[in-house]
């Protein structure tokens, strides 16, 4: 055991990552290889899933009673049991441990079915998306030999233990304390956890401390470091599990440390080490989530189209009004690009190599947590006021998504990543550029608005997706373009940005939402052109479905990113930025709705 | 409209109304009225013949003042007040001398406590009698009608424009019966609803009317007035307290209430013990017409040669970056501050109010602060307290004993010069 003698600096620069998509738009750039054509599993490996979904389908829809687990905020036993029997516990553990080895596209697939019922999907989550992966991708030999066959079988549930009362994405105010025991092999840890996910039941935890290292220097420092507590080293007090607004059939407590002994080989990775070991959990955990949301609206547009086709209303069925059309036609869409988004990012996570997609995850993230609150309101909303009853299940789909926003980061963080990731990215190759634009080169200058001159007036982008070599399948050309059009804009914005702000780009919270919004858009719109040309040139069923909604989601990104840009091209003044954080300035100030009563007087 | 002063009243030269001058510390405006007109005005020669006959050579003001006086003797309350325009009003169903009782009346308002009461305005307005005052044609209305009592009238608005009541309904349909529509206190009336409600709550930081009458209540309002944060804490470090000793002489404890904020905990936990921290005072704050005094826990503003900018630890964030690794700064274009030249003072750590302002007492705050904030004990803490009025609206009260750094227990005797100045000062 080493005290951690050079850790990477930046975190966040740190990365083995050669494929770089998303980053490259921030520079306007498309690298088309990366995403087109649309990637696609064997044969062989399209029967492998089709022989695990089947079980799967019929486990959740005979022997799961969402109805129940909900009410009575517990999965029943044999539920559980049944899930470990289908392997569901240990999805992405390899094969020689006991698990099913599946490849992320595999664990997307599954995760299309397991998120029908919220409870379960998050209790598996929190097994092996977060509370097992510290031990998959940075434990040693030893530790994964002796857990995860145990973990895969779901013999032992594990949990991942990060938060805080004090500290929720703060390292710094982390007081759970891991102290050496005078026998130098026992860690001593003490501290409480809250808000754990399978705290309750599980029996490994993923827990992370401070632990006193001593640097280069030879100053002593606190850092982080990541622990495999089992409950059987005595000392793990779980709280009462709390009750909450959905995911109520998922257990989530306090979990508290008293003085429990966790012995030195248990430590993941170095001593010291947990931080970066937390965040490459965050960081690939977070991708489970994308193709459960589209999962959830298939199965929600089925549900709700069957009412408004029956349901009479002056003599027309629902399905006749234009309103609830257009309901059905935001719910096929969002569909759509959350499972491209989720299936194109999952591809690329297959590749050889261990490419860094935390990005493109944080996108499909933030996207279909998003678009699923979305989808699960119309949906109930075409019910109208049976929707809103027990009776049917669209509140319970409707509180257990909301907790997609919230968890693995919440969306507001994970923007700022979004956004930071990038800007970071582009700022590195074009911080020469833009200082010597500052310094008043004259020849940078005029290349540069040169450049802006002739775009604007040729206004002719083209990043090669269309045209002889094109990506793009000729009936999606407009919506290419548009993207292509898109893109450029974007990348000169970034500029811009990097001009205007510089490093104090941080602290523009409200450009920096705007910045993510247009990437997470582009996003998109790749991943659907992407999918549907594949689908149009292979000839898949409904593929002019696939076309419309592709053509359709374009031109609507498209108009929302260009408003998006030119208010980033805006000063806050002129963007309603200042506006905005002053009445939040005025209202934080008294910490209430400061206005007058209406019915108020003076006179 | 309005011109420099012509009293109107001088022009009709009667003894009473020289000496309702003299009552009028302040020049009233007047109006702009022609001579001849005042001369033929009945109303103010006819008063004071009639008055002469009454007061008995008395002085009419002096009569009406002396009516205030008499019935101040039992109480100076709103109820005697009333009783006296009442017995006024009843005196003479032609209300002479009306004027010269409200002019008295208005003098008389802040004595018996009505200064700032709508209902007692009102009723002083109703004094006048209705309509005899109303412009008949437009001759009247174009020339000054009856300006004696319109001035009259006016002022009384300005008094409630200066106490800062504003007038209500009642208050214009008295105006319109007596002056009609267009007169001159219709005016001073559609002014004053124009400004007051644009004015009454402009001041985001209000004090009230009335103000706690407990010295403690009063320090913990004004604390939390001075901190202006809604975390602060207000605490209070020695209850007020008085015993008879065994030896019979009379112990007093006075009180001690402080205030502090999370903020100011944390900035005085990160104070560098080398540096001394100092109780200074006192201060004042003024609450309408209440002088509190209050001292503070400061430090010095930090050299700039020793500020540091703590460099944010790269594993702070589990999430994103929370700076960028840019060689690039924000664009003056950018730059949306103001260029504003800032001078820097050092932290203040907690403010509090004593009953005392010597040393022992502000040394229980210290010491029940240090409760609170352990490292206290660390710093020195000098004493910088001023001779002065140490006590809550201490300004003529000379028994405070302040103290300075130097003599913990001075001699009240020399003290109590310079506490006098002081006072007079503030």
């Amino acid at each position: 055991m080493k005290p951690l003698q050079d850790c990477n600096r930046n975190a966040f620069s740190g990365h083995t990552r050669n494929l770089a998509y998303a980053k490259d738009l921030f520079l306007g750039k498309v690298n088309k290889e990366e995403v087109f054509p649309y990637p696609e599993v064997s044969n062989e490996e399209l029967d492998e899933i089709k022989q695990f979904v089947s079980p799967v389908e019929r486990f959740f829809s005979e022997d799961v009673d969402s109805k129940r687990i909900d009410h009575e905020a517990k999965i029943p036993p044999e539920t559980l049991n049944g899930l470990k029997e289908l392997g569901l516990f240990g999805i992405q553990i390899p094969e020689e441990y006991g698990g099913l080895g599946l490849s992320n596209t595999m664990y997307a697939r599954l995760g299309e079915i397991i998120s029908l019922d919220g409870s379960i999907a998050v209790t598996l989550a929190a097994h092996q998306a977060i509370g097992l992966k510290g031990i998959l991708i940075a434990g040693n030999e030893e530790q994964k030999a002796k857990y995860l066959p145990k973990l895969a079988t779901g013999e032992y549930v594990a949990a991942f233990c990060l938060t805080e009362p004090g500290s929720g994405s703060d390292a710094a105010s982390i007081q759970t304390r891991a102290t050496l025991a005078e026998d130098g092999k026992h860690f001593l840890i003490n501290g409480s956890k809250i808000w754990i996910s399978n705290g309750g039941m599980a029996d490994v935890f993923t827990v992370f401390a401070r632990t006193e290292v001593v640097d280069n220097e030879g100053q002593k420092k606190d850092k982080i470091t990541a622990f495999i507590v089992e409950r059987e080293f005595g000392g793990v007090i779980s709280g009462k599990p709390e009750d909450k607004l959905g995911i109520r059939g998922s257990n989530t407590c306090e979990v508290v440390f008293d003085n429990t002994k966790v012995p030195v080989e248990n430590v993941i990775g170095e001593v010291g080490g947990g931080f970066k070991v937390a965040m490459n959990i965050l960081n690939s955990g977070r991708f489970s989530m994308g193709s459960a949301g589209a999962g959830m609206i298939k199965k929600l547009i089925e549900l709700t189209a069957e009412y408004a086709g029956t349901r009479k209303q002056f003599n027309k069925s629902l399905s006749e009004f234009g309103m609830v059309q257009e309901k059905f036609a935001v719910m096929a869409q969002n569909a759509y690009v959350m499972e491209s988004m989720a299936y194109l990012t999952a591809g690329m996570m297959d590749r050889p190599g261990v490419p860094d997609c935390s990005l493109e995850a944080a996108m499909v993230k933030v996207f279909s947590s998003e678009g699923g609150w979305v989808c699960c309101s119309e949906a109930l909303q075409v019910l109208g006021g049976l929707g809103y009853t027990k009776n049917y299940p669209y509140e319970r789909y409707l509180r257990d998504c909301r907790i997609l926003l919230i968890f693995e980061g919440t969306n507001e963080i994970l923007r700022m990543y979004i956004a930071l990731t990038g800007m970071q990215y582009a700022g590195k190759i074009l911080t020469q550029k833009v200082k010597e634009m500052k310094k008043g080169n004259i020849g940078v200058v005029l290349e540069v608005v040169g450049q802006q001159l002739v775009d604007s007036i040729i206004r002719k982008v083209d990043l090669g997706l269309t045209g002889p070599d094109g990506v793009v399948h000729p009936s999606l050309a407009d919506s290419a373009k548009k993207f292509e059009e898109n893109v450029y804009l974007f990348g000169t914005t970034v500029k811009s940005l990097l001009y205007r702000f510089g490093k104090t780009i941080v602290d523009e919270q409200l450009v920096l939402k705007r910045v993510a919004d247009v990437l997470i858009n582009l996003y998109a719109m790749t991943a659907v052109l992407s999918r549907a040309s594949r689908s149009v040139s292979i000839g898949l069923r409904n593929h002019d479905h696939e076309v419309l909604l592709a053509n359709t989601f374009c031109s609507d990104a498209y108009f929302k990113n260009n408003y998006m840009m030119t208010q980033l091209q805006k000063n806050a003044p002129e963007n309603n930025d200042d506006n905005i954080k002053k009445i939040a300035k005025e209202v934080l100030a008294q910490r209430a709705y400061i206005c007058s009563h209406p019915l108020e007087r003076t006179f | 409209m309005y011109r420099m002063f012509v009293h109107p009243t001088i022009k009709a030269t009667h003894a009473h109304s020289l000496i309702l001058h003299g009552y009028c510390s302040q020049p009233r405006r007047g109006f702009h009225g022609s001579s001849i007109f005042l001369k033929n005005k009945p109303a103010a020669t006819d008063y004071g013949e009639k008055s002469e006959h009454k007061g008995g050579g008395n002085k009419s003001l002096v009569t009406h003042d002396n009516l205030f006086e008499r019935a101040a003797q039992d109480s100076r309350t709103k109820a005697t007040f009333n009783r006296v325009v009442d017995v006024f009003v009843k005196q003479d169903i032609r209300r002479r001398g009306h004027v010269e009782f409200i002019y008295a009346a208005l003098k008389k308002m802040p004595e018996f406590g009505v200064e700032r009461d709508i209902a007692v305005y009102n009723k002083i307005l109703d004094i006048f009698p209705k309509e005899v005052f109303v412009p008949r044609n437009f001759i009247q209305r174009m020339f000054n009608h009856y300006p004696r009592q319109q001035e009259c009238g006016v002022e009384v608005l300005e008094q409630m424009e200066n106490y800062g009541v504003m007038p209500n309904i009642e208050t214009k349909v008295l105006l319109v019966q007596i002056f009609g529509e267009k007169s001159h206190p219709i005016r001073k009336y559609q002014r004053l609803m124009y400004w007051f409600p644009k004015f009454k709550n402009l001041n985001p930081y209000p004090v009230p009317h009335e103000l706690p009458q407990d010295p403690v209540d009063l320090a913990r309002f004004s604390l939390s007035r001075i901190a202006n944060d809604l975390d602060a804490k207000v605490t209070m470090y020695q209850m007020p307290y008085t015993d008879v000793s065994e030896a019979g002489e009379e112990v007093t404890q006075p009180y001690v209430i402080g205030i502090q904020s999370p903020d100011q905990q944390e900035l005085l936990a990160k104070h560098d013990t080398s540096r001394p921290v100092f109780v200074e005072g006192p201060f004042t704050l003024w609450l309408r017409k209440t002088c509190v005094y209050y001292y503070v826990l400061r430090a010095d503003p930090l050299p700039p040669e020793e500020k540091v900018k703590e460099p944010i630890d790269p594993e702070q964030c589990f999430f994103y970056p929370l700076e960028l690794d840019l060689d690039l700064d924000r664009d003056v274009g950018d730059e949306d501050n103001f260029n504003v030249d800032e001078v820097e003072e050092g932290p203040v750590f907690a403010m509090c109010m004593a009953e005392k302002g010597d040393q022992a007492t502000l040394a229980k705050w210290i010491s029940g602060l240090q409760e609170t904030n352990p490292i206290l004990g660390r710093i020195a803490t000098v004493f910088r307290v001023e001779s002065g009025p140490c006590e809550i609206q201490s300004a003529a009260e000379p028994e405070s004993a302040p103290a300075q750094e130097s003599e913990p227990e001075p001699e009240p005797a020399e003290e109590e010069k310079p506490l006098r100045s002081q006072s007079m000062k503030q």
